[in-house]
């Protein structure tokens, strides 16, 4: 393990994903003061002003019922990033926890839990993800659900693949001669030795969880009106793309600027926490 | 070889077995069951209960689950691939007449990804940590990370919209009108295309800067060979044996990504079929729709696996 300054200073030195953290960073912002920043109520009605281009009152301009679109655009980060960081976070769980027991363990739990996770990614995510979602019906815990259940894999994987590589190392040896538990050895030794991958991969499933919640919703089965969501905003305004273009073209750039801001940085957690792939060499420690 | 051959088309079997379990259970937990999509289609008042239970029958649903899977197993495997709920075709004639189609999308978008792909992963490995490989790179990550629908929406915007170049959607068969089936499918292409470039041109990059850092490119060029001749003859041949993988992996999500591309330009292709399917539960044609991608995942899987092992010897010793 080298000393996290060595990772910190790649990270800042390469460049993309600063920008990454600069754009994510000011997504998070935005979600937290969203009553702040938004200059109207995002569900406030006005039908005398629908579907206006911008204007001093309106700088993005009004939806089809004259809600204010920046407003709106504002608001929807939460719902997207919190539905992003959830979804993201329920699989990480249980993709680390199925890697750790299927690496650590081995023999018939590794088979088991690699057939299983060999048997979800041969499946296509996206129609996956629709049908479930229909099955639970359209809203936002339905596309939580349908999104965990998919990405799950990719955590084990990564974290089964890194066990094997550091199970057999000295320390962990010691450990069981010590005594220790299965579990404790698992928790307390293993998983502090394999989260710089984890970390990687939890940065890019942010990234992609986000487009794959935004693709159910702009389908018109994920978030549903009036809540206001990124995708679900897209979809509406689609179909007024001759007379409003910014209705569809806003809330889209947020998502694009989102899923970028997320795999620029997880980008550059690989160069910084790889050391195979950095370029000057192994640091300090 | 023979031993890992068959190992490997064992394990595949076993997988598709295992999906086809998931897609099994996944139609006994979707709502709308064949009786209730059937009575509701046919607009018939409350009927009676003999008539739902004759209906089970017809449909096997009285029989215990294991009987109905192997029968559903069964019928799939000889071609019978049930009728569709919602407009009472053969699902197997809908699938075939539509393949076609959404073949012709992926064969425009792998053109645009090599266009697009094969010159910037060169230019970034030949000109490494130079701007232009900032830009590229940069670029590879934008390509996979704009969502296929809002890249749909702007270019649709600027090209259907702003100026009448391209018809914002429809599509012409290639029989009817030559030139109008390529103009309609040369911005859904396009955007299929322009996700693969991003793949690809870090494949190649990747691939290519390996690939220059052996002994024989320095023999290449100790010898006196040309920079043109020692990158295009010595360098590239192996550099794309990846590069050719990546390309026959990626046909596997073409269907799955032709989905949404297929939808907003409304082409009649699989994924349109796909998604309309599961706006109207129409069970038969999803089940159909996941099998014959994850089938197809997994025979690209198996082939890919396969040459492997035939190329490298050591790959058949681990698994």
């Amino acid at each position: 393990m080298r000393s996290p300054s060595g990772a910190w200073g790649t990270l800042l030195r390469h460049r993309i994903a600063l920008a990454g953290m600069v754009l994510i960073g000011a997504l998070v912002c935005m979600a937290a003061f969203a009553p702040l920043l938004a200059p109207c109520d995002p569900n406030e009605q006005d039908l005398y002003h629908v579907l206006e281009g911008p204007s001093k009152s309106h700088l993005l301009g009004t939806d089809d019922v004259g809600r204010d679109l920046l407003s709106r655009v504002i608001y929807g980060s939460r719902v997207t990033l919190a539905m992003g960081a959830a979804s993201t976070i329920f699989s990480a769980t249980i993709g680390v926890l199925l890697g750790l027991v299927a690496g650590y363990k081995g023999g018939v739990w590794d088979m088991a839990i690699m057939r299983l996770t060999d048997t979800f990614m041969c499946m296509p995510a996206l129609v996956m993800a629709l049908a479930i979602v229909a099955a639970l019906g359209p809203g936002v815990t339905s596309v939580v659900i349908s999104i965990t259940v998919l990405a799950w894999t990719g955590f084990a994987r990564i974290v089964r693949g890194q066990v094997m590589l550091v199970r057999e190392l000295a320390y962990v040896e010691a450990a069981r001669a010590l005594g220790a538990s299965g579990l404790r050895i698992m928790f307390r030794h293993l998983l502090p030795n394999v989260t710089a991958p984890i970390i990687v991969t939890v940065t890019l499933a942010l990234g992609g969880n986000i487009m794959l919640e935004s693709t159910v919703s702009f389908l018109g089965i994920g978030v549903q009106p009036p809540t206001p969501s990124w995708g679900s905003e897209l979809r509406v305004g689609y179909s007024y793309l001759e007379v409003a273009p910014l209705f569809s073209i806003a809330p889209g750039l947020m998502i694009t600027l989102a899923v970028l801001a997320f795999n620029f940085l997880g980008d550059g957690l690989r160069d910084a926490l790889d050391p195979r792939l950095r370029a000057e060499g192994p640091g300090p420690g | 070889m023979r031993v890992y051959v068959l190992r490997r088309v064992l394990y595949s079997l076993f997988i598709l077995f295992l999906v086809s379990i998931l897609i099994f259970a996944l139609g006994r937990v979707l709502p709308g069951d064949p009786v209730q999509a059937v009575l509701a289609a046919s607009r018939m008042g409350p009927v009676d209960s003999e008539v739902i239970r004759d209906l089970k029958t017809q449909f096997g649903l009285d029989r215990p689950l294991v009987m109905q899977y192997v029968i559903w197993v069964a019928g799939f495997v000889r071609g019978d691939w049930g009728v569709s709920i919602a407009t009472g075709e053969s699902v197997r004639a809908m699938f075939m007449h539509r393949l076609p189609i959404t073949l012709e999308l992926f064969l425009g978008s792998v053109l645009w990804s090599c266009i697009i792909g094969l010159p910037c992963g060169i230019a970034s490995a030949l000109k490494r940590n130079s701007w232009l490989d900032l830009t590229c790179t940069t670029g590879a990550i934008m390509g996979v990370s704009i969502p296929v629908f809002w890249e749909g929406i702007v270019l649709i915007y600027l090209f259907s919209v702003l100026v009448h170049v391209f018809p914002p959607s429809g599509y012409v068969p290639f029989a009817e009108d030559p030139l109008g089936n390529l103009m309609s499918v040369a911005m859904p292409t396009f955007i299929m295309g322009t996700q693969g470039a991003g793949l690809l041109s870090r494949f190649v990059r990747s691939s290519l800067l390996e690939v220059l850092g052996q002994d024989f490119i320095r023999t290449a060029r100790a010898k006196g060979l040309r920079e043109k001749a020692v990158i295009l003859t010595h360098a590239m041949r192996p550099a794309m044996i990846p590069v050719v993988t990546i390309t026959g992996l990626a046909w596997g999500y073409v269907v799955a990504g032709s989905f949404i591309v297929e939808y907003m330009f409304a082409i009649p292709g699989l994924g349109r079929m796909g998604v309309n399917a599961i706006f109207c539960n129409d069970f038969p044609v999803i089940q159909a729709t996941l099998i014959m991608v994850a089938l197809n995942i997994l025979a690209v899987n198996l082939a890919v696996d396969l040459l492997y092992g035939a190329l490298d010897p050591r790959v058949r010793v681990h698994r």
